[in-house]
């Protein structure tokens, strides 16, 4: 049996036993490579559910609008080990309850969808420091060091090219299970902190800000560099920040449901080299 | 329609010299929503306030602007202006352009261009300054005393013979603490027992002092004023209300051969005890983890004994609720445990002893009744060496700082030890004398010159034994070369260290600690008894290592500032806190961790049916002290500090 | 020639240390560059990175955010929160291509009214090298053009 009828069937035993409301996969797309998410509430649909190399999406985004999990009921999830990741942050910051999530858990190996024993948050633990010790992802980390081999003026210059594109949709933030506040900073006017049109200064600080509130809580799931449709390099960006995390603090987001936020707690030790 | 009134002071020459006030004055009158921009020599004199005042009434403004000196100087002057004029204090910004403008410029044209960029931003500023009232807290006039050595009691009793009621905690059996284990005390040499005793029962018999003893504090909730603290009552399985005391149960236990912590192991006691014999309460209590009984479910001989049935094992733990307005932390110290000296051979052998030890030998009430005889085989020592710094002022050891102590009482102790063995040979190695005190060097000197002991200033490197003698070799660095001493036993001055669990202490009750895990004071120097915790005071040997005088000085000080607390039914604090919006908070939290004083909660929000609908972060404006730390973290922005809101600041510097 | 290049400078400080260390820099007549404009908050736990942003917005060629050093903090830990924050800001500003020298920390006591003049003198001396910050006044040019249509 393939891990997809695996997974459909797992999804309608959870289901039809009642053991969760809701299964969130992934389906059919409008081409052949692309998956959209499917909210399948009873098993006569499991047949909906497509797993394949191409479910990529990070899927836990779908768990935090208000009211999905406020009934106490388990909902069953697809999710990636970065999506696994993001249950931990959720869970740590308060926005769910990893007890009411069921994990469908799988890996993209070779562009095949290969199964993930486990089915809680806590299960993967293991699979998530085995992660944190084979570190950061290189490929992002060789365009960060192209960029910072290049001089603080080239580098302003590549971001202002890229952010001049910015056309404020805010796909970045819809598609972020970080972005979970009820209202955003940039929505915010009294004070109007970020300028709101689409102009370069405006789009500047948006992306700063997003990034320093992505700091240390960030997966890499990607969701907002396929999300944008002006193409900026979203993730390298938020790339930059996990490694600050993970090489000043030791922080590695969401290694577990405890994991305090990096920016709210502290060491008195924590270095301070760049303070005069 | 803001009504801003900007007043620019020539501070005498000190602005005028520098500053341009008149085209300040001017420029600053053009500026959208300044009313009244004048200018005058001293703003800060009587007529230069009035002037003020008058301009307030007059033209009904709705801020202030005082273009002057540092708010740290004159803020409070102009407040209180303000206020009797009728305008909320709250709506006053100082301009600093002498400390920050005039004082530290050479260029008039400059100093003049920096002196109005600062009062603008400052205009727009106060353009968004809020009417802010003080906090009113009502206080709880009760205080909780925690730890009943020598300091807790001192504090307790001040506190309580003032009139105010003082809940006593402690977790021994008995009061008294280290103190109740000293022998005789420096530099007057009187028994610690004889001078310590009276004040213990005083304690217990004072009608305002509710004891809590065999009991610990799990937990403190609330904030200055009104603190809500759980005390864990351990289960005695004496009643307290019924026993007399009479010690019929401590003579039948048949477990007899327990090494008494109170006598450092030197003596025994039984499963069902008393630390001492003159423990305050004088109520035994039973080990439960030695009693044959909870053991193997049979004896309850000391049932049988007592006569009025006050034995009673079926007592369980139990947590009792205590309101208190300020909190006392007096929980002492530890002595540093020597065997990470196995240089020394502390734990190896018998006569290699750490001064508390030493303390009991030479107590009267102690395991040799006041002989001091070694452990081994109970002969009198003909030669002691005494050791100090064992564990002081060596990084290696994790203790940097000197216990402060131990220069005097190993001079007490090598005189103890003249006194009680004639012939005796005391020599002590030492690596400096500190003996400030009243009365102290002149003890010291006379240790050396009356009793003869012999100081040896120098570091011991090793302690080994050989034909029943302690060979002690070290070196003296006076005369440059190394020495060896035969003695019959060795006192090492063990370091004085925080209580084991001191950090997870202060954690629990919400108190900042050093490296060590000494207590934190508010400010070493200004602030020495109070903690960063409003309404959390300090005193003794939790804080940092003290002797006896020092720890009831302070004692009586803490005693003193909680008296102050209580003197009024009302606290007022400053309003600069910060607030949450529930409609915008997203309850991740992490305000609530980030917050150095505890102050943030969790609120629910319920329908109008009682429904829980969402969970909020809430301020405790009683313990919030107005860092603005949780504002920063917040990512929704949906906390602000009064005083320093967003739109405050944001205005002041997008007018920069 | 033009006239020389004069920066504009400005420092988000705690009231506690920093800002009392300007005015010790005062009261002592010490001297240093009319070119910084000082914004007090109560500690250096309320600076919020938007407020270095807002700076450099309104034309400010450098920042200089100073508190209390570590374990003198008023409220004994916002400066370790603050350095936390600073230290994963200042990461950020510097990937975006903001210069790093144009963005300073620094821990100031209430006593340290010299070191106060000494870094101000330090950084202005620094960023007059530097040159205006065109880059980032740039991005408000074209708020200007942008929104005069």
């Amino acid at each position: 049996m393939g891990i997809q009828e695996q997974y459909r069937k797992e999804a309608a035993e959870l289901l039809s036993s009642g053991e969760v409301k809701l299964v969130i996969g992934y389906g059919e797309g409008s081409t052949a490579e692309r998956r959209r998410p499917v909210f399948v509430r009873s098993a006569e649909y499991v047949s909906r559910l497509v797993l394949d190399g191409s479910c990529v999406a990070n899927l836990s985004s779908y768990l935090v609008p208000e009211g999905l999990l406020s009934d106490g009921k388990k909902v069953a999830v697809f999710l990636k080990p970065d999506g696994i990741r993001s249950i931990n942050i959720l869970a740590a910051e308060s926005q769910l309850d990893p007890e009411q999530v069921v994990i469908l858990g799988f890996d993209i190996e070779g562009g095949q969808a290969a199964p993930l024993p486990g089915r809680k948050a806590s299960d993967f633990t293991a699979l998530i420091g085995s992660l944190k010790s084979a570190g950061l992802s290189p490929e992002l980390q060789k365009d960060a060091d192209r960029l910072e081999q290049m001089s603080a003026s080239e580098r302003f210059g590549y971001w202002k090219e890229q952010f001049s594109k910015c056309i404020k949709c805010y796909a970045c933030r819809q598609v972020c299970p970080m972005c979970y506040c009820r209202r955003c900073i940039v929505d915010v006017n009294q004070p109007q902190w970020i300028n709101t049109s689409s102009h370069t200064l405006g789009n500047f600080e948006w992306n700063i800000i997003r990034a320093f509130h992505l700091a240390g809580r960030c997966v890499s799931c990607g969701g907002c560099d396929r999300s944008c449709p002006v193409n900026i390099p979203l993730r390298l960006i938020n790339h930059r920040m996990a490694k600050e995390a993970l090489d000043t603090f030791g922080h590695y987001a969401g290694e577990s449901a405890e994991q305090q936020p990096v920016l709210a707690t502290f060491r008195q030790e924590d270095p301070e080299t760049f303070i005069l | 329609m803001a009504k801003i009134g900007v007043f620019v002071c020539h501070c005498g020459e000190n602005i005028a010299s520098m500053v341009d006030t008149a085209k300040l004055t001017a420029t600053i009158a053009d500026h959208p929503g300044v009313t009244v921009s004048s200018e005058y020599k001293y703003f800060c004199s009587d007529p230069g306030q009035e002037t003020v005042k008058k301009a307030i009434r007059e033209n009904g403004l709705t801020g202030v602007v005082v273009a002057a000196c540092s708010p740290r100087m004159h803020e409070q002057t102009f407040r209180k202006a303000c206020a009797e004029a009728g305008l909320n204090p709250y709506m006053l910004e100082l301009a600093n352009i002498r400390e920050q403008c005039s004082w530290v410029h050479t260029d008039r044209d400059e100093a003049t261009e920096k002196a109005i960029e600062i009062t603008r931003s400052l205009v727009e500023k106060v353009k968004r300054n809020n009417d802010l009232k003080p906090i009113s807290v009502p206080v709880t006039r009760r205080a909780m005393v925690i730890g009943g050595g020598v300091a807790g009691i001192q504090a307790a009793i001040d506190i309580a013979s003032a009139g105010r009621e003082v809940v006593l905690v402690e977790r021994e059996p008995s009061i008294g603490g280290h103190m109740a284990q000293l022998s005789e005390t420096f530099p007057t040499l009187d028994c610690s027992q004889c001078i310590l005793t009276p004040r213990m029962v005083e304690a217990l018999q004072h009608p305002n002092i509710t004891m809590m003893t065999y009991s610990e504090v799990e937990e403190v909730d609330g904030y200055i004023g009104n603190f809500t603290v759980k005390v864990r009552r351990k289960a005695r399985y004496v009643r307290m209300e019924t026993c007399t005391g009479c010690g019929d149960c401590i003579q039948k236990c048949p477990v007899k051969k327990i090494p008494s912590d109170f006598e450092c192991g030197l003596g025994n006691r039984t499963a069902i005890y008393t630390p001492f014999a003159q423990a305050v309460p004088n109520v035994p209590v039973i080990d439960r983890t030695r009693c044959t009984y909870f053991k193997n479910g049979k004896c309850k001989i000391c049932q049988k004994t007592c006569q009025i049935d006050s034995i009673d094992f079926d007592q369980q733990d139990r947590i009792e609720t205590v309101e208190v307005g300020a909190i006392v932390v007096a929980t002492g110290f530890q002595v540093q445990n020597t065997a990470i000296y196995g240089e020394y051979g502390y734990g190896r052998y018998k006569d290699v002893v750490t001064g508390l030890h030493f303390e009991r030998l030479a107590s009267a009430s102690g395991p040799t009744a006041g002989k001091i005889l070694r452990p081994s085989d109970g002969k009198e020592p003909e030669t002691v060496v005494f050791i100090q710094c064992a564990g002081s002022r060596d990084a290696a050891k994790g203790v940097k700082y000197c216990s402060k102590i131990c220069c005097m009482y190993t001079a007490k102790h090598a005189m103890l030890y003249a006194h009680k063995v004639h012939h005796g040979n005391s020599q002590i190695f030492y690596m400096d004398i500190r003996a400030a005190g009243k009365g102290y060097d002149e003890f010291t000197r006379r240790a050396i010159e009356e009793d003869e002991a012999g100081y040896i200033r120098g570091r011991v490197s090793r302690v080994f034994e050989e034909n029943g003698k302690l060979i002690v070799r070290g070196a003296d660095t006076l005369l440059g070369r190394p020495v060896e001493v035969v003695a019959d036993m060795v006192v090492l001055a063990t370091a004085m260290v925080p209580q084991p669990d001191a950090k997870d202490f202060a954690k629990r009750i919400g108190i900042g600690y050093d490296e060590y895990g000494f207590f934190n004071e508010a400010h070493l120097k200004l602030r020495p008894v109070e903690t960063a915790t409003a309404g959390i005071y300090l005193c003794g040997a939790c804080q940092s290592p003290k002797d006896i005088p020092d720890s009831v000085a302070q004692a009586s000080a803490a005693a003193a500032k909680v008296l102050g607390l209580f003197s009024k039914e009302q606290l007022e604090r400053e309003p600069v806190i910060a607030s949450v919006t529930d409609a915008t908070c997203a309850g991740c939290w992490g305000c609530v961790i980030a917050c150095p004083y505890n102050a943030i909660d969790r609120k629910d929000i319920t329908d109008r049916n009682g429904n829980v609908v969402k969970r909020v972060a809430s301020v405790n404006p009683g313990l919030c002290q107005g860092c603005g730390t949780c504002v920063t973290f917040c990512r929704s922005n949906s906390i602000d500090l009064a005083g320093f809101t967003e739109k405050q600041i944001f205005a002041e510097v997008m007018a920069l | 020639m033009s006239e020389p290049f004069e920066p504009k400078i400005v420092a988000f400080v705690c009231t506690y240390c920093t800002y009392a260390g300007a005015d010790l820099a005062g009261t002592s007549r010490m001297k240093y560059a009319s070119n910084v404009r000082i914004v007090r908050l109560p500690c250096t736990g309320r600076i919020s990175p938007m407020f270095i942003l807002k700076a450099l917005q309104k034309g400010a060629d450098g920042v200089l955010v100073s508190g209390c050093h570590p374990g003198d903090c008023h409220f004994a830990q916002g400066n370790y929160h603050a350095r936390r924050r600073w230290t994963v800001f200042r990461a950020l500003l510097a990937f975006t291509g903001i210069p790093e020298e144009r963005i300073k920390f620094s821990w100031i006591s209430a006593a340290e009214g010299a070191k106060f003049t000494e870094l101000i003198n330090g950084i202005t001396g620094q960023i007059r090298t530097l040159g205006p910050f065109e880059q980032y006044q740039e991005l408000q040019k074209v708020i200007e053009t942008q929104s005069t249509y």
